[in-house]
C-alpha cells in the first residue's frame, strides 16, 4: 500500500533526497565550491525528471489516501516548473559566479522550492497543498535575499518574507474554514459538501484561499510585493521567480477552484474575473514610464497572470487549456527574455535601466531582433506565439460568458503593447548613449535565441502543446 | 496558380535578396523583381475564374480548435488589391534598385520589402480572419523594419516610433473584434461570417466589436484621429513611403472595411463613426497639405485625406457610395505612387524636396514635369483624367448624405476639402515646375535614367486611358464592387462617365478646382495667416500624450508602489475586508445553533481591560516600557479568554508563553535607540485607524458569527472525546491529542521548534563575532545605570522560589496526562524559574552554575521522543503508537504508565533547552563595555571579603 504510495511520489521523493544528500556533501566538502557543479547537477536533474515524467506518467494515480494526486493536469504543470527550472538555472551560473552570489545553498534551495512546487500542482487535500506550499515559500523567502550585503535584496527577501507570511496565514485561515464547513480537507470531500447551497462559511474559506493563491500568483490587488522583490532580487532569482514559481501557484488555483469547489463556479468566477481585469490594467498601465527593465517585468508578469486568470475565470475546461497554454508560453518567453536581462552589463556591472539599449540593434542586429521577437510575443502581437496564448484566454472568457472581460482584455493589451514597444523603439532608433557590453555568455546566447526561435516556429503548431493541455484540462475539468 | 504559391511566394523569396547581396545590386533588385513578377503572373492565371465571377478558394487546417485555419479566398476585391499590391511593386522594386544608393544594404531593404509584400498579399487573400490579423501585423512589424531601414536619419525615429505605436495597438485593438465576430458567428470564417449579417448586427456586441475592427482600420489607414503617424513616417526612403504609405498599406485598413462592408455597415453606428471620420480626415488633411513646404510631407497629408474620402464614401453605406470608393481606390493608387515616385526623383536630383528652394524645373526636368503634372492634375479632379471621375462620383454621394440630421454638413465638407485638394494641386506643379529657373539648387537638376522615370510614367497611362474612356474600367470596377456588397445590397446602375449633364455634383467640382486657383493666388497672404493660427502639431502632441500617460501612470502606481511596507498592508487588508463582505453578502447565512451567552459583569470587565489596554497602547506607544506592560495586559486577558471557553491547557500555555515573550522583549528594550521615529502624519494615521477599525471589525464579525453556530454537523472532538480515556489512557483531551493521536505533529514541532533556538543561536554567534560585536562592546549607555543590578531581595527570593518552581513543573507534567497540563507547558514553567536566576543573579553566576548544556539538553529532548516513537516498532505497531498500563507500586495508589509519558519528557526537554538557549542567546547581545562581568549573585553582599575591606 505504502510501497505503491512512494511510488507514485518518486519523483517528489527523488528530488528531495537528491536536495538533502547535496546540501549534505557540499557543507562537509567545499561549500561554495561544489557551487556550480550543484548547479548543473541540479539542472540535469530536473530535465531527467520532467523527461521521466512526461515518458513514465500514465493516467490518474493517486497517493495517501487522495491527498497526492498525479494525473494529467499535474504533470503538465511539472514538466513547465521542472524544465523553466532547469532553464533558470543554468542561466544564473555565470551571472552568479561573476558576481561572487553562486553559493552552494542556491541550487539546493531552487530544488527544494520546485519539490514544493512539485507537491502543490499535485495536492490533493488542503494539508498537502499548504505543505508544498510552504516548503516552496520558505526556499523562495531565502533566495529572495540571496545578496545579503545589499539593502535592496534583503529589503525586498524581507517585504517577500513577511507578506508571504501574511498570505500563508490567510490562506491557513481559508483552509481551517473550509475544513470546518465541509468536515474533510479532501479536495474530493470538499465539492461534495459544495454540493447543496454552500454556507457561507465556505465561501469565506474560499475568498481566503483565493487571496492566498492571489498573493501567489501576484495578482492585483495582492501583488505589491512583486515589483520591489523583482527589483531587489539578483536577477537570476528574479528570473526564477517570473517563471516556475507562477506556474506551480496558477495550477495550484487551478486545482483548487476545480478539484475543490468544482461545482460553485459562480462564486469564484467573478472573484477570479476581478483578480484578472484588475491585475491587466494595473499591470499595463504600471509599466508605462518604468525606466528598470526589471520592474517592468514584474509588471509585465502581473498583467500576464491577468490573462492568465482570465482563462481560469471562464471556469471551463477550455479554460484552463487556455491557460496552461498561456502560462507555457509565458514561461519560455521570460526565459529568453530574461536571459537578455542577465546579458545587459557594462564594464561588467549589471544594468537594468532601458535607456542603456538605445541603437541596441546597430551593434548587436541579431540579439535585438530576437529581443524584438521576444517583446512582441509579450505584448501578443501576431504572429509571435505569445498571440495565440492571448487569443486562447480570450477565447475561453468569451465562451465562458464573460465577454466584458474579454474586451476589457484586449483594451488591456493595447495598453499594455505600449511599454513593450517603447523598448523596441528604444533598440532601434533611441539616441545613443551609453552602450552595454558586447558579450554575452553562450549559454544566454542559446536561451535567447532558442526562446526568439520558439516564438516564430511555434506558430507552425505549438509544437504540439495543444491537445496536450486539452487532455490535461480533461483531467482537471469533468 | 495556387494561392498558397501566390501568398508563400514573397515569402521564401525574402530568403534569395540577402543571399544574392553578395553578386551585386542588380541581381539582388533582379531577384526580387522576379519573384513578384511570379506570383503577379500567378495571381493573373486566376483572372479566368474571377472574370467568371468565381471564387477562388484554398484551404489547410492548421490550429482548428483556435478557429484558425490557413485558408485563403480570392475573389474580385482581393484580386483587385492584390493586383495593386504586386503590380505597384514591381514598379516600387524597379525603381528602388535606381533609388537607392550604392551605401545602402540592399539585400536587407529588398528582404523586409518582400515580407512585407507578402504580408499585405496574405491580407487580401485570407479567408480567415485570425489568419488576416496575422499578416495584418506582419505588415506593421515589416514596415517598422523599412522605416527604420534608414536609421540614421534622427526624424525618422520618432516617424518610426509613432508608426509602429499606432498601428501596432490598433491592430492589438482589432483582435477583439474578431474575437467577437468568429465567436457570434461561430466561426472565424470570412466567407461563413460575411453571410450573417442579420445574425452580426443583432448581437448586443456588435458595437464594441465594431468600434475594436474600426480602432484597427483607422489606425492603419491613418483616419483621424490616428491621421498623424502618416506623415511622419515619411522619413523612409522613398520607395517604401510610396509602396507603403500610399499604394498598399494604408490601404490595408480601407480594404478590411470594404471586406466586412456587407456585416457591418448600414448600421447607424457605422454610418456616423465611419462618415464623419472619414470626412473630417478629408478636409484635415487637405488643408493641412497646401501648406507643407516638403513634396513629401505634402503628398503624406494629400494621402491622409484621400484615405479620408474613401471612408467616407464606405461609411455612408450605399451601394453607389461603395462603387465610388472602390473606382477611387484604383485612381488613387495610379496617380498617388506615381507623384510619389516623382517626388523622389525630384529629391534624388535636386537634393532637396523642400517647394521653397525649387521652382522652374519645368524646363529642366521636362519628363518628371510631364508626369507631376498629369498625375496632379488628376488629383484634383481636373477632367479627362481618373481622378475627375471618382471625385465627381464622391461628390455626387455627398450630396445625397445626410449626417447628425444637416443635409448640407457633408457636401458643404466635401467640397471645401476638394477646393483645398485642387489647390494643393496647383502648387504642386506651380511652385515646383513654374516660375523661373533658380540658380541655387543644391544640385542641378535633370531629368533622371529611364530606370527612375519609367515605372511612374507607366502609372501614369492608366490615369489617362481611364480619365479618356471609363468604360474600360467599368466592368472591372464593376466586378470588385459586386463582391464588397455581397449580399447586403444591390449593384448600381449608374455608370462610369464623364459627362452626367448639369448635376449638382458638377458645380461643386466648378467650384473646388476654381476655388484651387483662388488659393493658390492668395497662397503667399494665406500661408502667413496659417502660420500665424495656433495650431496642434501631431509630433507635440503624440509626445505630450505619451509623456502625459507616463506621468499619469506614475502617479498613479508611484503612491501605491512606494516601498512603503504598511501601504502594501493597507491594500492586503482592505481587499480582504471588501472580498470577506463580498462572501458575506452573496453567501446564505445560517440561522444560530447557539443561543447567546447571558454577559456576566467579570467578563465584560476583562473585556475591557482588553479593549482598554489595547486603545492605551495605541496612545502610550511611545513609552515602550509601558507598552510592554500593555501587552502584558492584553496576553492575560486572552489567556482568561481561554480559561473562560474551558480550554485550561491552552490558558496554561499562553500563559507561560506570555511571562517568557514579555521577558525577551525586556531584553530587546535595552538595544532600542532613546528616541522614537517621528510620528506619522494626522492624515496617514487617520488613515490607519480606518483600515485598523475595518481588519477589527471583520474579525470581530467573523468571530461573533461563528461562535453563534456550529460548524459542521459531526464536529471531530466528539471523537477526540469518545476516544482519549479508552484510545489515550488520559481524560485531558488535548493533551491526549498532543502526545498520542497526533503525536507525530508534535513530534515534528519540537523538532522546528529546536531548530528554530538553535538558528538564534548561530545567528547571535555570527552577530557577536562580527563589527555588530565589536559595535555591542564599545557601547556606552547614554542614560545613568541603576546602582543595585541585582537586588539583594530578588536574589533572595528567586532563589527560595526555585525548588517550588520545579516541583510545580514536575506536577505539571505528571498532571498532564489527565488534568491540564503536559510536556510543554512543565518545560515552560521550569524555563521560567531558571530565567528568573539568570535575571535576578546575573549572567554569569548563573551560567556558571549550568551543568548541561542548552544544546544537549534540546538534543537529549528529541532523542527521547524518537527512541519512544521507534520503541513501538519493537511490538510491531507503527511509529508513536501508545499504550499504557497501571501499575501499583506500593505504597502509592494505583497510578498509570504510558509509553506516551516518555514522549512528553522528550517534549519537556526540548522546550526547555529551546526557551532557555534562545534566551541565553539573546542576552548574550547585552554585553557592553562598562558592563563588569559581575561573578557575584548580589552586588551588596555582607559576607564577602572584597567589601568588607571596603574596597
Amino acid at each position: 500500500m505504502i510501497g505503491a504510495d512512494i511510488q507514485i511520489l518518486m519523483p517528489e521523493i527523488l528530488l528531495a533526497v537528491y536536495a538533502m544528500g547535496a546540501l549534505m556533501a557540499a557543507v562537509y566538502t567545499t561549500k561554495d565550491g561544489m557551487a556550480p557543479l550543484l548547479t548543473w547537477a541540479t539542472s540535469g536533474l530536473f530535465v531527467l525528471l520532467a523527461v521521466w515524467i512526461g515518458i513514465n506518467g500514465q493516467g490518474t494515480n493517486i497517493a495517501f489516501g487522495g491527498m497526492f494526486v498525479d494525473d494529467g493536469f499535474s504533470r503538465f504543470a511539472k514538466i513547465v516548473i521542472l524544465l523553466s527550472a532547469a532553464a533558470v538555472l543554468l542561466m544564473s551560473e555565470s551571472y552568479m559566479q561573476r558576481r561572487g552570489l553562486l553559493r552552494f545553498e542556491y541550487p539546493i534551495l531552487i530544488a527544494l522550492a520546485v519539490v514544493g512546487m512539485m507537491v502543490m500542482v499535485s495536492a490533493g487535500d488542503l494539508m498537502a497543498l499548504y505543505m508544498g506550499l510552504e516548503l516552496q515559500s520558505l526556499a523562495l523567502y531565502v533566495v529572495a535575499s540571496l545578496r545579503r550585503d545589499s539593502v535592496k535584496s534583503t529589503e525586498a527577501g524581507l517585504k517577500y518574507f513577511v507578506l508571504g507570511a501574511l498570505s500563508s496565514g490567510l490562506l491557513l485561515y481559508g483552509a481551517s474554514l473550509t475544513y470546518g464547513f465541509a468536515g474533510t480537507t479532501l479536495f474530493a470531500g470538499i465539492i461534495e459538501a459544495t454540493a447543496n447551497e454552500p454556507s457561507l462559511g465556505l465561501l469565506f474559506g474560499l475568498v481566503f484561499l483565493i487571496a492566498g493563491f492571489a498573493f501567489k500568483v501576484s495578482a492585483a490587488p495582492f501583488h505589491m510585493w512583486t515589483p520591489d522583490v523583482y527589483e531587489g532580487s539578483p536577477t537570476p532569482v528574479t528570473a526564477f521567480f517570473a517563471t516556475a514559481p507562477k506556474v506551480a501557484a496558477m495550477a495550484l488555483f487551478a486545482r483548487v477552484v476545480h478539484d475543490a469547489f468544482g461545482g460553485i463556479v459562480g462564486d469564484w468566477q467573478q472573484i477570479v474575473a476581478f483578480l484578472s481585469v484588475v491585475s491587466m490594467f494595473l499591470g499595463a498601465i504600471a509599466a508605462i514610464g518604468q525606466k528598470d527593465i526589471k520592474r517592468l517585468m514584474a509588471y509585465s508578469s502581473i498583467a500576464h497572470m491577468g490573462f492568465a486568470l482570465m482563462g481560469l475565470a471562464a471556469g471551463t475546461a477550455f479554460g484552463v487549456q487556455a491557460m496552461l497554454i498561456y502560462m507555457a508560453i509565458y514561461v519560455t518567453m521570460n526565459i529568453g527574455t530574461f536571459a537578455f536581462i542577465l546579458a545587459m552589463e557594462r564594464d561588467g556591472r549589471p544594468v537594468t535601466n532601458i535607456d542603456s539599449l538605445k541603437m541596441y540593434s546597430k551593434r548587436q542586429p541579431l540579439r535585438a531582433l530576437a529581443m524584438l521577437v521576444l517583446l512582441f510575443s509579450l505584448a501578443g502581437v501576431p504572429p509571435m506565439v505569445g498571440f495565440f496564448g492571448k487569443f486562447y484566454v480570450l477565447r475561453a472568457a468569451y465562451d465562458g460568458g464573460l465577454a466584458w472581460l474579454a474586451v476589457a482584455g484586449v483594451i488591456a493589451s493595447v495598453i499594455g503593447a505600449f511599454y513593450y514597444i517603447r523598448i523596441v523603439y528604444f533598440m532601434y532608433f533611441g539616441e545613443e548613449g551609453e552602450a552595454l557590453d558586447g558579450k554575452m555568455n553562450p549559454v544566454l546566447w542559446t536561451f535567447l535565441m532558442g526562446s526568439a526561435a520558439v516564438m516564430l516556429i511555434g506558430v507552425v503548431n505549438l509544437f504540439g502543446i495543444e491537445p496536450i493541455a486539452a487532455a490535461a484540462a480533461a483531467t482537471l475539468v469533468n | 496558380m495556387s494561392l498558397f504559391f501566390i501568398v508563400a511566394l514573397p515569402f521564401f523569396g525574402a530568403l534569395l535578396p540577402g543571399l544574392m547581396n553578395a553578386a551585386g545590386r542588380s541581381a539582388t533588385a533582379g531577384v526580387t523583381f522576379t519573384v513578384t513578377l511570379a506570383a503577379f503572373i500567378g495571381l493573373l492565371t486566376n483572372l479566368p475564374a474571377i472574370l467568371a465571377g468565381d471564387v477562388v478558394m484554398a484551404r489547410v487546417d492548421w490550429m482548428p480548435a483556435l478557429g484558425l485555419n490557413f485558408t485563403l479566398m480570392l475573389d474580385s476585391l482581393g484580386f483587385f488589391f492584390a493586383l495593386l499590391i504586386l503590380g505597384i511593386g514591381l514598379l516600387i522594386i524597379a525603381y528602388a534598385r535606381q533609388y537607392l544608393s550604392s551605401k545602402d544594404h540592399m539585400g536587407e531593404f529588398f528582404t523586409y520589402l518582400l515580407l512585407f509584400q507578402g504580408a499585405m498579399v496574405g491580407i487580401v487573400l485570407s479567408d480567415n480572419i485570425l489568419l488576416l490579423l496575422i499578416f495584418w501585423e506582419l505588415t506593421s512589424l515589416s514596415s517598422f523594419l523599412l522605416i527604420g531601414y534608414w536609421k540614421h536619419l534622427p526624424e525618422g525615429r520618432q516617424g518610426a516610433r509613432m508608426a509602429l505605436t499606432v498601428t501596432g495597438m490598433g491592430g492589438l485593438a482589432m483582435i477583439g473584434g474578431m474575437l467577437i465576430l468568429g465567436q457570434i458567428v461561430g466561426s472565424y470564417d470570412l466567407s461563413v461570417i460575411l453571410q450573417n449579417r442579420e445574425l452580426i448586427q443583432a448581437d448586443p456586441l456588435y458595437v464594441p466589436a465594431l468600434i475594436l475592427i474600426l480602432l484597427g482600420c483607422f489606425t492603419k489607414s491613418a483616419q483621424f484621429p490616428f491621421h498623424f503617424w502618416l506623415p511622419h513616417a515619411m522619413a523612409a526612403p522613398t520607395p517604401v513611403s510610396a509602396y507603403l504609405h500610399s499604394a498598399t498599406m494604408v490601404k490595408a485598413g480601407i480594404f478590411l472595411m470594404a471586406r466586412m462592408w456587407p456585416v457591418l455597415s448600414g448600421t447607424p453606428e457605422w454610418f456616423v463613426i465611419v462618415t464623419s471620420a472619414g470626412l473630417i480626415t478629408m478636409v484635415l488633411g487637405a488643408v493641412i497639405a497646401l501648406f507643407k513646404h516638403d513634396l513629401k510631407a505634402l503628398l503624406a497629408f494629400s494621402t491622409v485625406s484621400h484615405l479620408g474620402l474613401i471612408t467616407m464614401l464606405l461609411g455612408t453605406g450605399t451601394a453607389f457610395g461603395a462603387m465610388a470608393a472602390v473606382f477611387h481606390i484604383l485612381n488613387h493608387a495610379t496617380f498617388k505612387a506615381a507623384l510619389f515616385m516623382s517626388a523622389g526623383i525630384i529629391d534624388h536630383e535636386a537634393h532637396t524636396r523642400d517647394i521653397r528652394r525649387l521652382g522652374g524645373l519645368r524646363t529642366l526636368m521636362p519628363i518628371t514635369f510631364m508626369i507631376v503634372s498629369l498625375a496632379a492634375l488628376s488629383m484634383a479632379g481636373i477632367p479627362l483624367l481618373n481622378g475627375f471621375l471618382s471625385k465627381e462620383m464622391m461628390l455626387e454621394e455627398a450630396n445625397h448624405t445626410v449626417l447628425f440630421n444637416s443635409p448640407w454638413l457633408v457636401p458643404v465638407l466635401a467640397t471645401f476639402g476638394s477646393l483645398f485638394s485642387a489647390a494643393y494641386c496647383f502648387r504642386l506643379i506651380g511652385h515646383v515646375f513654374f516660375g523661373p529657373v533658380r540658380d541655387d539648387y543644391p544640385a542641378k537638376p535633370h531629368d533622371p535614367g529611364a530606370g527612375l522615370w519609367l515605372p511612374p510614367a507607366l502609372l501614369i497611362i492608366p490615369v489617362v486611358v481611364i480619365g479618356v474612356a471609363p468604360f474600360v474600367a467599368e466592368p472591372f470596377v464593376k466586378l470588385v464592387t459586386a463582391s464588397v456588397l455581397g449580399s447586403a445590397a444591390e449593384m448600381p446602375s449608374a455608370h462610369l462617365k464623364i459627362w452626367h449633364g448639369l448635376v449638382p455634383a458638377l458645380y461643386m467640382s466648378i467650384i473646388a478646382v476654381v476655388g484651387g486657383l483662388v488659393m493658390l493666388a492668395i497662397f503667399t497672404p494665406a500661408l502667413r495667416i496659417w502660420e500665424n493660427t495656433p495650431r496642434p502639431e501631431a509630433k507635440v502632441i503624440f509626445e505630450t500624450i505619451v509623456e502625459a500617460a507616463a506621468k499619469l501612470a506614475q502617479a498613479l502606481i508611484l503612491p501605491l508602489h512606494n516601498g512603503a511596507f504598511s501601504r502594501y498592508a493597507a491594500v492586503g487588508t482592505i481587499t480582504i475586508v471588501v472580498a470577506g463582505y463580498y462572501a458575506w453578502t452573496t453567501g446564505t447565512i445560517g440561522a444560530p445553533t447557539h443561543a447567546l451567552q447571558p454577559a456576566d459583569p467579570v467578563l465584560i470587565s476583562g473585556w475591557g481591560m482588553l479593549v482598554a489596554a489595547t486603545i492605551g497602547m495605541v496612545f502610550l506607544h511611545r513609552n515602550r516600557f509601558l507598552s510592554l506592560i500593555l501587552i502584558g495586559i492584553v496576553g492575560l486577558m486572552v489567556s482568561i479568554g481561554f480559561v473562560f471557553l474551558s480550554a485550561p491547557d491552552l490558558a496554561m500555555t499562553q500563559f507561560t508563553v506570555e511571562v517568557v515573550t514579555i521577558i525577551l522583549m525586556l531584553l530587546a528594550l535595552n538595544f532600542l535607540p532613546n528616541r522614537t521615529p517621528i510620528e506619522s502624519s494626522v492624515l496617514r494615521r487617520v488613515r490607519d485607524v480606518g483600515v485598523a477599525a475595518a481588519g477589527g471589525l471583520a474579525s470581530f464579525a467573523l468571530a461573533y458569527h461563528y461562535m453563534l453556530r456550529d460548524p459542521v454537523a459531526s464536529s471531530i472532538s466528539e471523537f477526540h472525546l469518545a476516544n482519549s480515556y479508552k484510545g489515550g489512557g488520559g481524560t485531558n483531551v488535548v493533551n491526549v491529542i498532543l502526545v498520542d493521536f497526533r503525536g507525530f505533529d508534535t513530534f515534528g514541532e519540537i523538532i522546528v521548534l529546536s531548530i528554530a533556538a538553535l538558528l538564534i543561536y548561530a545567528l547571535t554567534e555570527t552577530l557577536l563575532g562580527g563589527p555588530v560585536g565589536a559595535k555591542l562592546l564599545n557601547r556606552r549607555p547614554d542614560q545613568p545605570r541603576a546602582g543595585d543590578m541585582h537586588p539583594m531581595m530578588m536574589v533572595v527570593l528567586t532563589r527560595g522560589m526555585m525548588p517550588v518552581v520545579m516541583m510545580v513543573g514536575f506536577y505539571i507534567f505528571l498532571s498532564g496526562h489527565n488534568e491540564p497540563g503536559g510536556g510543554f507547558i512543565a518545560g515552560l514553567i521550569v524555563s521560567i524559574g531558571m530565567v528568573m536566576q539568570y535575571m535576578a543573579s546575573g549572567f554569569s553566576w548563573a551560567s556558571a552554575r549550568l551543568k548541561y548544556p542548552y544544546h544537549g539538553v534540546i538534543g537529549a529532548g528529541v532523542l527521547v521522543a524518537g527512541f519512544t516513537g521507534i520503541g513501538s516498532w519493537f511490538v510491531d505497531k507503527p511509529f508513536l503508537t501508545s499504550d499504557f498500563t497501571y501499575v501499583r507500586i506500593p505504597p502509592f495508589e494505583k497510578f498509570e504508565l504510558a509509553t506516551a509519558a516518555l514522549f512528553d519528557v522528550g517534549v519537556f526537554l526540548s522546550v526547555v533547552g529551546a526557551v532557555m538557549l534562545s534566551l541565553e542567546s539573546f542576552s548574550r547581545l547585552a554585553r557592553r563595555a562598562d558592563a563588569p562581568q559581575v561573578l557575584h549573585p548580589m552586588d551588596i553582599d555582607p559576607s564577602r571579603e572584597d567589601l568588607k575591606e571596603g574596597v
